[in-house]
């Protein structure tokens, strides 16, 4: 499932996902689509995204989410946060925002 | 936090990075022999002189940094772990022995087996024996059965059979066990080493890379299904061709023919490609790429003239072979690499150093681990490299060759400069 409305906060963890780049492309993972959805329980002090990458052969994917994983405990402490890697449905160059599409030809 | 599927797959630093380092050494040290030797170039092609050059070029450069190229790629493009980095560490060390045996046999050639190609053909064939033992063992664990991983198996073959014929070549020189002139034979030398390994390799690499670096989802992979039939054809066929004395001409033409097909439909590939690519702008790695599969086009023309000139008007070997070799082993193979290497090895060294400070502090990205005026200015002196090389040769002008061998050392250096930023970057946090 890809997310296409957004509340607030979830907004929120998308802005700071925009400092998370793709180290080849250099362009952040917000604006090339690979974040599908986003959902943050305020009571239960959680935060889930859902996220695939370009590629399964991906040679960086791991440090991806690892930098996803990382700016998300620091921007919300106190979350207890879970980055999930999905591959349904298949990342397509469609995904790529106008942003995204204006950053690679930069 | 699931794992992502390739960055747990990836080999050792140490694994990759050593190849790179000795493949540099190995094209400078090429580069400085035929800078002294450059008069050779305008000479017969079986001569110590090129014969060293040659084979530092292909075997200390160009497939000392495919191998340590492939061990990183293995696992992006079949999404499988390297079946064995202790094998992959033998292989180099292995590899090296035989190439300095090889050369320095070389240098002193008399058509003779002489003791140190003996054994540097030895060395040769075991190190590639276990590169292909490690190959295929990866891509039989492999899940994913793609196009890309049939070119890879059957080029790991093809190199295998290679270098056998190779030492079979020279041992025949000196002992005569067959008939059959040793001209005969390095054709065949030449077209399974450049289709059957080289060529198949790159397109089974390229089949999963190229999209991937310039963001295209639908290719037409039909196109290089067709290509593995006819190079397959085609370099089997130039194989069977080398064991029958005097064999009708045009069936060695038709087996040409064929690689040249599946060449063309390569090139067809890579055009599509690029034609439909998300990322209009060329990166640094993708700028020699492209310089790279132009001359591609180019020596295949060449390597035609010489067929032709060869096989209908009776030329004498010569100068025309030399610049097919050069831009076929030089044009594309080094063009290639010199690309290849700002896509493949900034990455692994970003891993070794940054992977687990990503979000922590500010990190360079792999992109800025070089310095991407010097990658500019290596691919514009690589290619007037290459226009020095092809007017020198064609018009037999020897200054000018002199000239090619002198700005080719200096587009190496900048080349291995640039490297060396890499392999022994300091690590730069904030």
């Amino acid at each position: 499932m890809i997310q296409t409305q957004f509340s607030a906060e979830e907004q929120k963890v998308l802005d700071i996902l925009k400092q998370v780049p793709d180290p080849e492309v250099e362009v952040n993972i917000v604006d090339l689509g690979l974040i599908y959805v986003v959902s943050i329980n305020d009571e239960a002090k959680t935060l889930e995204v859902d996220m695939t990458l370009s590629t399964p052969g991906c040679p960086v994917g791991d440090s991806i989410m690892q930098h996803v994983q990382t700016v998300l405990e620091v921007n919300f402490p106190g979350y207890e946060v879970k980055v999930n890697l999905v591959w349904e449905p298949q990342w397509t160059p469609d995904l790529i925002t106008d942003e995204g599409r204006a950053q690679l030809n930069q | 936090m699931e794992a992502g599927l390739s960055t747990k797959n990836a080999p050792s630093v140490w694994v990759v990075v050593p190849h790179f380092l000795i493949g540099a050494i190995g094209l400078l040290i090429a580069s400085v022999f035929s800078v002294v030797h450059y008069d050779h170039f305008l000479g017969y092609h079986i001569t110590p002189e090129i014969l060293s050059i040659t084979h530092l070029m292909i075997l200390g450069w160009v497939i000392m940094v495919i191998f340590g190229a492939l061990y990183q790629l293995i696992p992006v493009v079949m999404e499988v772990k390297l079946y064995s980095e202790k094998l992959a560490y033998a292989t180099l060390v292995i590899m090296v022995f035989g190439v300095f045996f090889l050369v320095s046999g070389f240098l002193k050639f008399d058509f003779k087996f002489t003791h140190n190609i003996a054994m540097g053909g030895t060395f040769i064939i075991i190190a590639v024996l276990l590169f292909a033992i490690n190959t295929l063992k990866s891509a039989a664990a492999s899940p994913k059965k793609s196009i890309s991983r049939l070119y890879i198996i059957a080029s790991g073959l093809y190199l295998l059979l290679n270098v056998s014929l190779g030492l079979f070549m020279v041992m025949n020189m000196s002992y005569h066990w067959l008939p059959i002139a040793h001209t005969q034979f390095l054709k065949t030398h030449l077209v399974v080493g450049l289709a059957g390994w080289f060529l198949m390799l790159i397109i089974g690499v390229a089949a999963r890379l190229m999209p991937m670096f310039l963001i295209v989802h639908k290719t037409r992979e039909d196109l290089l299904k067709k290509g593995f039939y006819l190079i397959n054809a085609g370099v089997l066929m130039a194989f069977v061709l080398a064991w029958i004395p005097n064999y009708p001409t045009l069936l060695f033409a038709l087996s040409l023919l064929l690689v040249l097909a599946g060449v063309i439909l390569f090139l067809w590939f890579n055009y599509d490609v690029f034609s439909k690519r998300m990322r209009k702008k060329l990166d640094a790695g993708m700028k020699p790429t492209a310089v790279a599969l132009s001359i591609l086009a180019l020596a295949t023309l060449a390597f035609i003239a010489v067929y032709i000139g060869d096989a209908f008007f009776g030329l004498p070997a010569g100068r025309l072979e030399i610049l097919a070799g050069i831009l076929m082993i030089y044009g594309f193979f080094t063009g290639l690499i010199f690309g290849q290497t700002y896509k493949t090895l900034p990455f692994i060294i970003w891993l070794f150093y940054y992977q687990k400070l990503v979000g922590k502090q500010k990190t360079p990205l792999p992109g800025q681990m070089y310095n991407s005026k010097l990658v500019n200015l290596h691919t514009y002196s690589f290619v007037v490299t290459i226009l020095l090389f092809i007017i020198g040769l064609l018009f037999s002008i020897k200054y000018v060759v002199l000239a090619a061998t002198l700005v080719m050392l200096f587009t190496n250096t900048v080349y291995a400069i640039n490297a060396s930023k890499l392999i022994f970057h300091k690590k730069q946090t904030k």
